[in-house]
């Protein structure tokens, strides 16, 4: 009986299955703008690539149906039609120059098609345009304060993550490139180690990082195209501008993106957020060396910097408690905490104002606890556990092995985004990172062996939470 | 079949002979013996072209493994390591150790009967370009089992990754062993050119003009000296990397001045010609077989075989195409992008050429010309695709991704490997003197056709939408799975025909079933379709004395003037060397001293590195004793004394 009823459900199965396949076939093949698409361009050099490409693309289909018209007409026209035809011996004919020579000038007169648009395009990749001529800034529908207020970004791509430091703020962060939407961005590559590739399909192509030798590219997004697309079921959207760009600075970027979908999801709901990735191979990890980057609106982008660098700023970090000094309301000072652990210290936020002497330990009620009991800890296990060693956090650190952490909790993604930045990626890559991205640095990194603090983490459920609130509360 | 045979010895050379001290085998050698001593061109291209269909079917399952990991999104067929090991291998198989001796296995076995010769101009250098090759190919794979593995550097290896500061392995040996194979390799590929431009400038038949010649011997000539001009570069590349790895030189060591751009154009400067030495000969296979099916002399052969040769110099003003996404500035990416597109117009000219050579023909459709058609179609396609390459803006979203992965498998599987294909499909006959099953052989075209097709035509799209190459895995959400598993499965159909094509074309050798042969069975145009199949060992009774091109069907249809004549006889016979053990030795020498080489480094007890070069020194003497050996053994052989009849 089993067997009977498995038998008449096989090729129902088949058919569902086959069925599936062919409409997820069909979903997929019809859309063109997913996650890392180079069809689906939202900046001015992508466009341009787009278009020069989609010029090759004509100019190809053309060349493939006239010649390969021509070949099956040939084919068809002068088959052997029976044995005895196949037997015929046709006219011997060696050549005929005229229309061998007219067949070359057409192919040339064709390239040169191709080739005027492609040296335009080299310009335009490699040089930012003047401010100052007009007349090419008209061309390209660019205003002048677009490329005059333009941001450079010093990229540094490493085995297997990427730095990014904005000379102009004199910030530091990694993997998610933060950029205002409606100016040009200069990037420079450099490289510390091996050749990478900054592959930014949506916005700019891509150019390698060459070890001894600074290479460059520039990029700007278009707006319009950031606030337009085509929703999940195939229908054209457009949004506002805090829609399609949610604010970094404050969280919002991250909420909406792990609110609107999933990870897995193929199509974006978040129009400011871009996908990149390393191109060149580089080692073990080459695959999971990707990136973001967040286009923001100019205002949520000075925000953005502003609380960065003073999250940077030395001058501003909390200094430990002084019986000497008064402290006002919402002075931050740092204070040994002694319940949490031996020479821990916190932050405590004045609430009312502090005359001289009156420490969090005499004056309880005139000091908040800045942070959580976890928060605290797990910062004091970053030091002891010797991840200081490798990462800056509230500092520049330019020249660190790792991953810049500051105002980590902003992050959407981890592990050069290859995972949602939650707390259960986060948990999971604590506790055996080389599960999760082989060969990377931080648990094959020269110095690391099975001693090392940080490979005793796997069953260290206590240890693990209060690492990932530490992290994911710097924000 | 001959009627008489004598020691070769002229008056004067007579003591000569006694005075030798170790014999060569002898006429009458058979078996093993026979197959390791032999220098008949013949042998040779059988066992060069043997052997590469073995590396085929390597190469096939390490694409066929690269395929399975890349089923769905984060799959764990193979770690990422192993996964960078395959590519590696599968890159450096099917370019080093497939096409190109398939190639030299074509050129070995056909272009002396093209010409009219007995033999190549170097027998025993031909014998050591085979050991060479097989010994090189043996080093690669040997990789496998020693520290680190095989390499995983990429076939391109470029610096710095190959340098041991970025080793992700301890003392990984894997670059070692692929510097060194390729060393082995353009020794291989070096030694079969000089012989080849040796052979086809000097050893013509009388009346064998140039521009009488066989495309196929023109493409054979245009690639051997694309090779001894091209593997130089790769040759010094190769030298300073070992240099690098092994004695801590500089020469692409960034962190003290050494610069990994000069690898790159090193290496491409040897790897755009390449591109051409791959594919030439099949478009050489190609203009021979479509006449052939078309009862048709090739349309334009003049311009042809110009157009080749402009290919073939043109290949070397183009490497820099390779980088525009090193940041060579705007002149040079401008520059090298026009050259590049330039050279899409021989390259169109040829496809011209044999639309124009079926034009008013009677076309066949036998396997052979089936491959030829799907090579014209899909070399068109990976042409295509080259143009838009071309094209820097275009190229700043190619390179590295999926689209180029697409390309360059256009041109080689469905360039080169269809036109290989077709050559052997085309010459079987010729080389075993049977027919090969035509049911079967359309049945291979068939599988590879569509395999092939549904393997590399979606990943143009998956470059598209941003699959990079080289990664082990891709993430969920990025909608590559649906494309990728089409095309696996197109992978595994093409795995099978290729693997069933292979099986065909070696029983053929041995599957006494077949239908014999017989002298001309595709009533063919060049010079071999006038001899026996197989071919005697002495090829041609007697010399011929040539009057057209394409001699073999002006023989049949020709005006009388036209055919062939015969040099008249004499009491000399046909001279035939004897065979020679000291190729193989010189080659056995030079493996002994690459693995000296390679493990010539230790640490002793107290930490210290320590070299020992024993057995390196070892493999050069008895390498070196070969060539002393090689020169002193003499002419010896003996004469044959065949029938017009028997030719």
């Amino acid at each position: 009986m089993t067997k009977h009823m498995n038998l008449s459900k096989f090729p129902h199965r088949i058919v569902s299955l086959i069925t599936g396949l062919l409409l997820s076939f069909l979903g997929s093949c019809s859309r063109i703008d997913h996650k890392q698409s180079a069809l689906d361009p939202k900046g001015l050099v992508s466009q341009n690539q787009y278009d020069v490409f989609m010029l090759s693309v004509w100019i190809t289909i053309f060349l493939f149906c006239a010649v390969g018209g021509c070949l099956l007409f040939v084919l068809w026209r002068y088959r052997a039609k029976s044995k005895e035809e196949a037997m015929e011996v046709p006219e011997q004919m060696h050549g005929n120059s005229k229309i061998e020579t007219t067949l070359i000038l057409a192919s040339a007169i064709i390239l040169v098609i191709l080739a005027v648009p492609t040296l335009q395009g080299v310009v335009l990749m490699n040089r930012v345009p003047d401010p100052n001529d007009q007349a090419t800034l008209d061309k390209l529908e660019l205003d002048k304060s677009q490329i005059e207020d333009a941001i450079t970004v010093n990229v540094t791509g490493k085995r297997f993550f990427w730095v990014f430091e904005y000379p102009q703020y004199g910030i530091v962060t990694a993997n998610e490139l933060v950029f205002p939407a409606s100016k040009a961005v200069r990037v420079n590559l450099r490289t510390e180690d091996v050749i990478h590739s900054f592959w930014l399909p949506k916005l700019a192509g891509k150019m390698d990082l060459m070890p001894g030798q600074e290479n460059f590219m520039w990029f700007i997004a278009n707006e319009e195209k950031i606030r337009t697309g085509i929703d999940k079921d195939g229908n054209p959207y457009e949004v506002d501008t805090q829609t399609a760009m949610p604010s970094v600075f404050d969280g919002k970027m991250r909420q909406a993106i792990f609110a609107k979908q999933a990870f897995t999801d193929e199509f974006e709901a978040v129009g400011g957020l871009f996908y990149g990735q390393c191109a060149e191979y580089c080692g073990n990890s080459h695959a999971y060396m990707s990136f973001r980057a967040l286009a923001q609106t100019d205002e949520d982008f000075d925000e953005w910097v502003l609380k960065f660098r003073n999250a940077q700023n030395p001058n501003l970090q909390p200094i430990p408690y002084s019986p000497e000094n008064n402290y006002e309301i919402d002075d931050v000072i740092t204070f040994s905490d002694e319940k949490l652990g031996e020479g821990i210290s916190r932050d405590f936020r004045a609430v009312q104002a502090v005359t001289k002497g009156q420490s969090p330990e005499t004056k309880p009620d005139a000091w908040e606890k800045v942070h959580s009991d976890d928060f605290v800890k797990g910062k004091a296990l970053f030091s002891s556990l010797q991840c200081v060693q490798c990462h800056a956090i509230n500092r520049t650190g330019l020249g660190a092995k790792g991953p810049n952490l500051t105002l980590f909790g902003l992050r959407t993604s981890l592990a050069a985004g290859w995972m949602r930045n939650d707390e259960a990626s986060l948990d999971k890559w604590l506790r055996n990172s080389n599960d999760v991205k082989f060969g990377n640095l931080m648990w094959n990194g020269e110095g690391i062996d099975d001693r090392h603090p940080l490979r005793q983490l796997e069953n260290d459920d206590e240890k693990v939470s209060q690492l990932v609130s530490y992290l994911l509360d710097l924000k | 079949m001959a009627i008489e045979s004598l020691k070769y010895a002229s008056p004067d050379t007579e003591t000569k002979i006694e005075a030798k001290v170790f014999p060569r085998p002898s006429q009458y050698t058979t078996g093993l013996v026979d197959w390791l001593t032999t220098i008949d061109h013949k042998k040779i291209g059988l066992m060069y072209g043997m052997a590469a269909l073995f590396f085929l079917l390597v190469g096939g399952i390490e694409a066929l493994l690269i395929r399975s990991q890349l089923w769905s999104h984060n799959m764990e067929v193979l770690t990422n390591r192993e996964y960078n090991q395959m590519f590696t291998m599968h890159g450096t198989t099917m370019v080093f150790l497939v096409i190109m001796p398939l190639s030299a296995a074509f050129f070995n076995y056909l272009m002396p009967l093209q010409i009219g010769a007995r033999d190549v101009a170097f027998p025993r250098m031909n014998a050591l370009s085979l050991w060479c090759f097989v010994s090189g190919g043996i080093i690669l794979n040997l990789s496998w089992f020693f520290t680190g593995g095989s390499p995983a550097i990429g076939w391109f290896g470029y610096a710095p990754l190959t340098d041991t500061r970025f080793a992700e392995v301890l003392g990984d040996m894997g670059p070692d062993f692929w510097i060194f194979s390729l060393q082995m390799l353009g020794l291989a590929s070096l030694l079969a050119s000089f012989n080849f431009i040796t052979t086809i400038i000097n050893m013509r038949a009388p009346g064998m003009t140039m521009m009488r010649m066989p495309v196929f011997t023109w493409m054979t000539l245009i690639v051997s000296f694309l090779i001894i001009l091209a593997f130089p570069a790769i040759t010094i590349a190769l030298v300073e990397l070992m240099f690098d790895r092994t004695y801590g030189t500089n020469f692409y060591d960034f962190l003290e001045g050494g610069k990994p751009h000069l690898w790159q154009h090193l290496f491409w400067i040897f790897g755009h010609p390449e591109v051409y030495i791959l594919i030439l000969p099949a478009m050489g296979i190609v203009s021979e077989v479509i006449p052939v099916f078309s009862r048709k002399p090739l349309f334009g052969y003049g311009l042809v075989i110009f157009s080749g040769a402009i290919i073939g110099f043109m290949g070397f003003a183009v490497w820099s195409h390779h980088m525009f996404t090193t940041g060579m500035g705007v002149v040079a990416t401008s520059a090298f992008s026009i050259l590049t597109m330039l050279i899409a117009i021989p390259t169109g000219v040829k496809i011209f050429n044999w639309i124009g050579t079926m034009w008013g023909g009677r076309i066949r459709f036998d396997t052979p010309m089936l491959f030829a058609l799907g090579f014209i179609t899909m070399f068109m396609i990976g042409g295509f695709t080259g143009i838009m390459h071309s094209s820097v803006p275009i190229d700043a979203q190619h390179q590295d991704s999926y689209f180029v992965v697409a390309h360059f498998h256009y041109v080689l599987i469905g360039g080169a490997l269809f036109g290989l294909f077709c050559g052997f499909y085309f010459w079987l006959p010729k080389m075993t003197g049977r027919m090969l099953n035509e049911k079967l052989g359309k049945f291979v075209f068939t599988l590879m056709f569509i395999g092939f097709n549904l393997t590399f035509f979606p990943m143009h799209y998956l470059g598209m939408i941003g699959q990079p190459r080289r990664t082990h895995s891709y993430n969920e959400g990025h909608g590559f799975e649906t494309w990728n598993q089409i095309a696996t499965i197109g992978s595994f159909i093409l795995g099978i025909g290729i693997a069933i094509g292979v099986y065909q074309f070696v029983s053929a050798f041995f599957n006494k079933r077949l239908k014999p042969a017989g002298k001309n069975p595709w009533d063919a145009r060049t010079l071999e379709w006038t001899l026996s199949s197989p071919v005697k060992e002495y090829n041609f009774a007697r010399n011929p004395i040539i009057k057209a091109r394409d001699q073999a069907w002006e023989n049949n249809y020709g005006p009388k003037e036209n055919h062939s004549q015969k040099e008249p006889l004499d009491d000399h016979g046909v001279h035939m060397p004897d065979r020679s053990w000291y190729p193989l030795l010189t080659a056995v020498g030079l493996f002994v001293m690459v693995i000296g080489m390679l493990f010539h480094a230790s640490i002793d007890a107290s930490g210290e590195l320590v070299r020992n070069y024993t057995v390196a020194v070892a493999g050069g003497v008895v390498s070196t004793i070969g060539i002393i050996m090689w020169s002193l053994e003499g002419p010896a052989g003996y004469h044959l004394f065949p029938k017009e009849k028997e030719e």
